[in-house]
């Protein structure tokens, strides 16, 4: 068999993000839940920990990448998956913002969290 | 390159007996995408606790950490954040057209990894809940 089954139109800019965010997110989320599943148990983690952490930089670094990377591939793959569905019009207008604006305030938030952890708020 | 194929009729589920290997990846590419960033939001939420000081995040996350319920949720997290990793760099050498013949092999393959790394994860992952 030979069909390629997608949700992305093949060589859209929305496709190529999509994948350039897939190969860095495919490293870091596996970095993550080895780190803080089996290097540490989630049981034991304490802000202490996590400060510790997050106050080395390029930990600090890796995570803020990854959350943006995360929130724009999910939100760019649920946008994509939805037009897939045949969403159209005033529709696909709505449901394109409400996604940006839902993952600006995730990246947001997550970002001023990150701050908290790493000591700068 | 691959070529872009017409999936048809692929959300019509009733014919879900004739689907192929490719399409059931592509199914459970999309499932398990929507879980994670559903799990996202809820994470950061989580997370969001360390804003209000040490005593809520540590009591929020020790409390989570307690409850059975929530390592059963995390053992099906990992199932899906497993399988996602490994079709979607399954889908990155689909893309470059690298194997594609052999798609539907890695697409087992890929079941079959995940359910053995999740497996083997159980012990750890229900480390003081049972």
């Amino acid at each position: 068999m030979a069909e390629r089954y997608s949700s992305f139109r093949s060589g859209s800019l929305s496709w190529l993000l999509q994948r350039v965010t897939a190969a860095f997110l495919v490293v870091v989320l596996a970095f993550h839940f080895f780190l803080l599943h089996f290097v540490h148990h989630p049981a034991e983690i304490t802000l202490a920990g996590t400060s510790g952490r997050m106050s080395q930089w390029s930990y600090f670094a890796t995570m803020v990448l990854f959350l943006v990377t995360a929130t724009f591939h999910g939100v760019n793959g649920v946008y994509a998956a939805l037009l897939n569905q045949g969403l159209t019009g005033t529709r696909k207008t709505a449901v394109k913002w409400v996604l940006i604006v839902a993952g600006t305030l995730l990246a947001a938030q997550g970002i001023n969290v990150a701050l908290v952890m790493n000591g700068l708020i | 390159m691959s070529q872009t194929y017409d999936r048809g009729p692929v959300e019509d589920f009733g014919r879900w007996r004739e689907f192929t290997a490719g399409m059931w990846a592509w199914i459970f590419h999309k499932f398990t995408g929507w879980v994670l960033i559903g799990y996202l939001f809820t994470h950061i939420a989580v997370l969001s606790t360390a804003t209000t000081g040490a005593e809520a995040y540590n009591s929020t996350l020790g409390g989570l950490e307690s409850l059975l319920i929530v390592r059963i949720g995390e053992v099906g997290l990992l199932a899906v954040a497993v399988f996602h990793i490994l079709n979607g760099v399954r889908l990155l050498f689909v893309d470059l057209g690298v194997g594609l013949e052999s798609q539907d092999k890695s697409f087992y393959a890929s079941l079959v990894v995940t359910a053995v790394i999740v497996l083997a994860s159980v012990p750890r992952f229900m480390e003081g809940v049972l």
